[in-house]
């Protein structure tokens, strides 16, 4: 049975952001994540992202996600090198492979590789963070006006999950008690007694559908146009994280505009573009990156700070 | 399905995500190589939004939101494995046939709605997005699936099932390998596909499995449902259209 | 000029070519407070629904006569404003629920009717304080209580600031407690803020006494309406069980002014008891009232005071009244006589369970039950009733100690051995109902237990008055014929001991007695029969022995009349009117046939 969100409610100062902010502040992670290529700084992004997990209390669940990221990870590396041939240091050539032919396995296509499980590893962290810091319910509330109706349909489906998972459990009870043994017959046999519990859900839940319709109907629902209640405060800290969100979003579209930030790999090794005039930039980026979760450290350790924004 | 779709929303809409498109593009070219991981997921999303706006603007009475509500929790549902039973995931199964009864629309709502509301307890990922069109995909293709075979019997229903167990995987994998493999040769498409091919195997098979053990019953509740769904005269438009 | 006016309002359903209303003429004034009552399927709801203007704008249907609002014809006015001044609330708080949090929930119904956004606030913040929900204000729905989820429900109704407010049987799927703070809200929007109630209820014990009138339905019409008095006087007279207890006994005894409450009816028995002769009082009452319930407890024990009970009461019937209670206790004796003290079907010994979670849910249970007997667990939520029953059905392990069911204990017998001895009925009979016709679902068990059927199926299908549906599909079927059903899966297996968790809600008072009947022909049968419920009444109607839980452990064991009588809130209403003044008095049907004669000998003396 499941009835907990993935979300839980630390009341840290991450969580408190206004949810316009926080998803600004996700979506330019992912963003950037997918347009650099240069590992300085995807090792930076990893670094800002893990410091906002931390910030935001969550870096047990991120342990989780990484378990979970990690075999994909691995995944990518082994594939990159077969896939690609190309690069100048050679390390070893296979057998001719039948339909492959001779694969050669290079020093830049196994570095290729790393760089992009890498990449995998940031993009899985930064989802990590958004189920630390984003209630659903708020991000529900934030789904733009043009779909009140799916979200209604969302938020209906959220609330009912839980029951229907319960339900479930309930109904397998009641089958073990009418002698029903999941355990015995053939694969078959223990697949339809599954699925004839959930048949059984299937009916009851198309049944009560019509009542919850019923409810809102009486509420109004559908009678005209719709206005949405708000309830998050906008703060000056999320005027703080926008702001530097964004300012770090347009350093680095100016830096990919100038082709720092990628690497292209399969050109010669150890060739980096711009060299040391990255590192300011990269400073930047990874500063305006940063400054929620340095904000949250300022806001608990200094109550002034904290009554300020 | 296309109903209500020229209105100033709408309009705005195309225009908006085709500027979406355009932005990611001008970002690929900017880049060395063209960047497909941030393209794909850019287009996935414009496509996303269009299909909500598509049920955005038709007109859905409470009853038919409540019903697409249901089958969307109940498919989520479907994802968590329940002690000491065999682990059957009637996902896929679950929003296909929504898709066949109740029309592309609600099928796409379904499906979509399946993914997200699941991952709001199972844990957000980059997946999520992924599902949502892969899920939301099955469910909409069902429908037209209907439209295009009105007769089509249980054989090409079934083989479309199991199609869908490999279709989902391959949408999953795409952007696996549009993202992190290079280059993007067939041979590297093939690896990917071969990494997930058991797991794929499994799933179209149990989707198969589904629909011959239950698929008539559900179908059948489904069908009751629509009837009732159309008995108030006050009835607005049917979700199947 | 009246609030709502209906004239000759006939209703069908789409697919029915039953009317589910016919013929109601009825007026409702503002700020008036109307209780509907009557059985299952006599109409109720479909009144609510056409008063709330959801028939037939939601159902379809074809429908006759008149229904205006404030003068104004209820199909002409548009649906907004119609949501705003008419609002209603229905039984199953779990179905009425949208949103994810407490505060948007709330928020649906203004956010639908496009209030503004300051406005919006304001209400909400008045009903949350009202309803006292702030501190939930951010809760997930789903993990609401019961009682919860309905004030959430109440709550998003009111902040729409509606004139009228509809509930249909609001408390019917609530533990007491719940049940109780719901009136206790609708008293109170009646009373201090003049809102118009419109009541659908047939748990009556705590609501009938609140009401200024009470419309009675049978078959889609109104066939009384009147104040609470005159209908309790009318009910009784020509046969309706649709009254709580305290008003139908004053009505049984032909009282002129019939009391409603306890306090009231306290009064006037006492005046009674005070004024008859002392002769006629019989010794047994007045030396009871005098002594306190619990020192005799320590006295006897077990089926000795079971015994002794039954004893004095058929002593207590021979003394006084008519034939038709002998009839009834020379039953009971009958059935008390059969009680062997063979070995139990149940025991548990030194039970303790703790879930994965940590929470401790049962401490030391021992407990154990033979043949024929019917127990009742009392005890609030979260007592461990549920887990006990569990246990018992075999769905979790003991933790510590041991739970044998016919000699086989519980953890070493497989699955299937066990379900053929205990039959479970869970609260939700869908949860049984997948099947095509009634017969393949009674035949399910049977088959998936390997055992045979010799008639029996069909001899169950009679028994529950389902002979004549037996190829229906029992989706097709009302509440309390799927209840059967259900119950009928269960019996098919022949098990010898059936647990009942909550039977009653949603049940009628009719389909109450019908189930107490089919219970106690089964104790008959040598059936051991365990009942979980909140539904004290009924727990007293049937179970000889009541057992109370709290915080896991059990708290008193014994003998109905025992537990009762020392008992100051698990007690039926009868039970606590007469409580000082005549403890031997637990049943209605005792209070009646004791309290008639003094009545009559009051009214003669005068």
């Amino acid at each position: 049975m499941i009835d907990q969100f993935f979300y839980t409610e630390k009341g840290n100062f991450m969580q408190t952001l206004h949810p316009a902010a926080s998803l600004t502040y996700i979506a330019v992670l992912l963003v950037l994540v997918l347009a650099f290529s240069h590992p300085l700084y995807l090792i930076g992004l990893m670094l800002s992202v893990v410091l906002a997990i931390w910030a935001a209390e969550g870096l047990k669940a991120w342990e989780g996600y990484m378990k979970l990221a990690l075999g994909m990870a691995v995944l990518i590396m082994i594939i990159n090198p077969l896939a690609s041939s190309t690069g100048n240091t050679v390390l070893w050539l296979t057998p001719d492979l039948p339909g492959l032919g001779v694969l050669a396995i290079t020093v830049e296509s196994i570095f290729y590789g790393a760089l992009m499980g890498l990449r995998l590893l940031i993009i899985v962290s930064i989802f990590c963070l958004y189920n630390q810091i984003i209630h659903p319910d708020r991000l529900l509330n934030l789904w733009p006006r043009f779909f009140r109706k799916s979200a209604l349909v969302v938020s209906l489906a959220t609330r009912l999950f839980p029951v229907m998972t319960a339900s479930l459990h309930r109904i397998k009870e009641v089958q073990q008690l009418r002698g029903v043994d999941f355990q015995a017959g053939t694969l078959r046999q223990r697949w339809g007694k599954y699925l004839y519990m959930f048949n059984i859900l299937l009916i009851s839940s198309l049944e009560d559908s019509l009542e919850m319709a019923e409810a809102m109907q009486a509420r109004a629902f559908g009678s005209g146009p719709r206005l949405r209640y708000r309830r998050d405060y906008f703060r000056p800290r999320d005027m703080l994280c926008l702001i530097s969100c964004l300012l770090a979003a347009g350093i680095a579209l100016y830096a990919l505009f100038d082709g720092l930030g990628t690497y292209s790999f399969y050109s010669g090794w150890g060739d980096m573009p711009g060299g040391s005039s990255n590192l300011p930039i990269m400073a930047a980026i990874l500063g305006g990156l940063s400054l929620p979760a340095l904000l949250s450290w300022g806001a608990q350790h200094c109550h002034y700070l904290e009554s300020r924004i | 399905m296309v109903k209500g779709f020229f209105t100033v929303r709408s309009w705005f809409f195309i225009i908006g995500s085709a500027g979406l498109l355009a932005f990611a593009a001008w970002l690929a070219d900017v880049m060395v190589q063209p960047n497909w991981g941030m393209l794909s997921l850019a287009i996935i999303t414009a496509i996303l939004l269009f299909l909500y706006l598509s049920f955005e603007e038709g007109r859905v009475s409470a009853r038919e939101i409540a019903v697409i509500a249901v089958l969307g929790a109940l498919a989520a549902a479907g994802r968590v494995p329940l002690a000491a039973v065999p682990s059957v995931q009637p996902t896929t199964f679950l929003v296909i046939i929504s898709g066949y009864i109740f029309g592309a629309r609600a099928g796409f709502m379904v499906g979509s709605t399946a993914a997200l509301a699941s991952n709001l307890f199972l844990g957000q990922g980059p997946w999520t997005i992924w599902q949502m069109f892969a899920w939301g995909l099955a469910g909409f293709s069902a429908g037209l699936f209907r439209y295009i075979l009105p007769n089509g019997g249980w054989r090409s229903m079934a083989a479309f099932q199991f199609g869908w167990g490999y279709i989902f995987g391959w949408i999953m994998n795409l952007w696996t390998w549009l993202a992190f493999i290079a280059p993007l040769t067939w041979q590297s498409l093939l690896a990917t596909c071969a990494a997930s091919f058991w797991f794929d195997s499994l799933h179209a098979a149990g989707n198969l499995i589904i629909y011959l053990l239950i698929g008539r019953g559900v179908a059948k509740a489904l069908e009751r449902a629509k009837r009732k769904l159309e008995f108030s005269y006050l009835q607005v438009e049917n979700i199947a259209e | 000029m009246p609030l709502f006016r209906v004239e000759n309002l006939s209703y069908f359903y789409p697919d029915s070519k039953k009317p589910a209303l016919q013929g109601i003429n009825l007026e409702i004034g503002e700020g008036e407070f109307l209780l509907v009552t009557g059985g299952s399927g006599s109409g109720k709801s479909s009144l609510a629904r056409a008063v709330a203007g959801l028939i037939p704008d939601f159902y379809g249907g074809k429908i006759g006569g008149r229904l205006y609002f404030k003068e104004q014809d209820i199909r002409f006015i548009d649906r907004r404003s119609l949501a705003q001044n008419i609002g209603i609330v229905f039984q199953d708080p779990e179905k009425q629920l949208v949103m994810t949090g407490v505060e948007t929930e709330i928020a649906f119904g203004m956010e639908n009717i496009a209030l503004s956004q300051p406005e919006m606030l304001r209400r909400s913040a008045e009903v949350m304080s009202f309803f006292d929900l702030t501190d939930l204000k951010q809760e997930f729905t789903a993990n609401l209580s019961g009682g919860q989820k309905q004030k959430v429900a109440l709550a998003s109704i009111l902040a729409m600031q509606p004139s009228v407010l509809i509930l249909d049987e609001p408390t019917s799927q609530l533990d007491p407690l719940a049940a109780e703070e719901i009136l206790n809200l609708v008293k109170r929007l009646n009373e201090e803020m003049n809102i118009t109630i419109i009541l659908i209820e047939q748990r009556l014990e705590r609501c009938f006494h609140l009401a200024d009138r009470v419309a009675v339905m049978e078959n889609g019409r109104i066939i009384k309406c009147a104040t609470p008095e005159e209908t309790a006087v009318w009910e009784v007279k020509n046969g309706y069980p649709f009254l709580p207890p305290v008003a139908a006994f004053f009505s049984h005894i032909e009282a002129q002014d019939i009391p409603l409450t306890i306090k009231t009816g306290r009064k006037l028995l006492h005046n009674i008891y005070r004024e008859s002769n002392p002769y006629q009082v019989p010794a047994p009452a007045s030396e009871q009232s005098d002594l306190n319930a619990k020192p005799r407890k320590a006295d006897n024990k077990g089926d000795h005071s079971i015994r002794d009970c039954t004893r004095r009461k058929t002593d207590f019937t021979l003394f006084t009244i008519k034939e038709k209670y002998q009839l009834l206790f020379s039953k009971c004796r009958s059935r008390a006589g059969k009680i062997s003290p063979e070995t139990p079907v149940a025991q548990i010994n030194k039970l303790w369970y703790t879930y994965p979670n940590g929470k401790e849910a049962l401490r030391d249970i021992d407990f154990s039950i033979t043949a024929g007997e019917f127990v009742a667990i009392l005890g609030d939520n979260g007592s461990g009733k549920t887990t006990l029953l569990k246990q018992l059905a075999g769905l979790i392990g003991p933790g510590r100690g041991q739970i044998t069911i016919m000699n086989n204990a519980i953890g070493n017998t497989p699955p299937q051995q066990l379900a053929r001895l205990v039959g479970y009925l869970s609260q939700n009979p869908n949860d049984y109902l997948f099947h095509d016709t009634v017969e393949e679902e009674l035949k399910f068990t049977q088959a998936n237990l390997g055992q045979i059927d010799n008639g029996h199926i069909e001899r169950l299908l009679r028994r529950l008055n389902l002979y004549p549906l037996s190829q229906v599909n029992p989706r097709d079927l009302s509440s309390g014929e799927r209840q059967r059903v259900a119950l009928g899966s269960v019996l098919a297996a022949s098990p010898r001991l059936l647990l009942l968790d909550e039977p009653t809600r949603g049940l009628d008072q009719r389909m109450k007695a019908d189930l107490n009947n089919l219970l106690q022909d089964l104790l008959q049968t040598g059936v051991a029969i365990i009942l979980v419920t909140h539904d004290i009444e009924f727990a007293n109607q049937g179970a000889r022995r009541l057992v109370m839980l709290f915080d896991g452990r059990i708290a008193c064991d014994g003998p109905r009349n025992e537990v009762l009588g020392s008992s100051m809130f698990y007690v039926p209403q009868i039970r606590r009117m007469f409580k000082g003044i005549d403890d031997e008095i637990f049943t209605l049907r005792e209070a009646v046939a004791r309290v008639r004669p003094l009545w009559a000998a009051r009214l003669i003396a005068k």
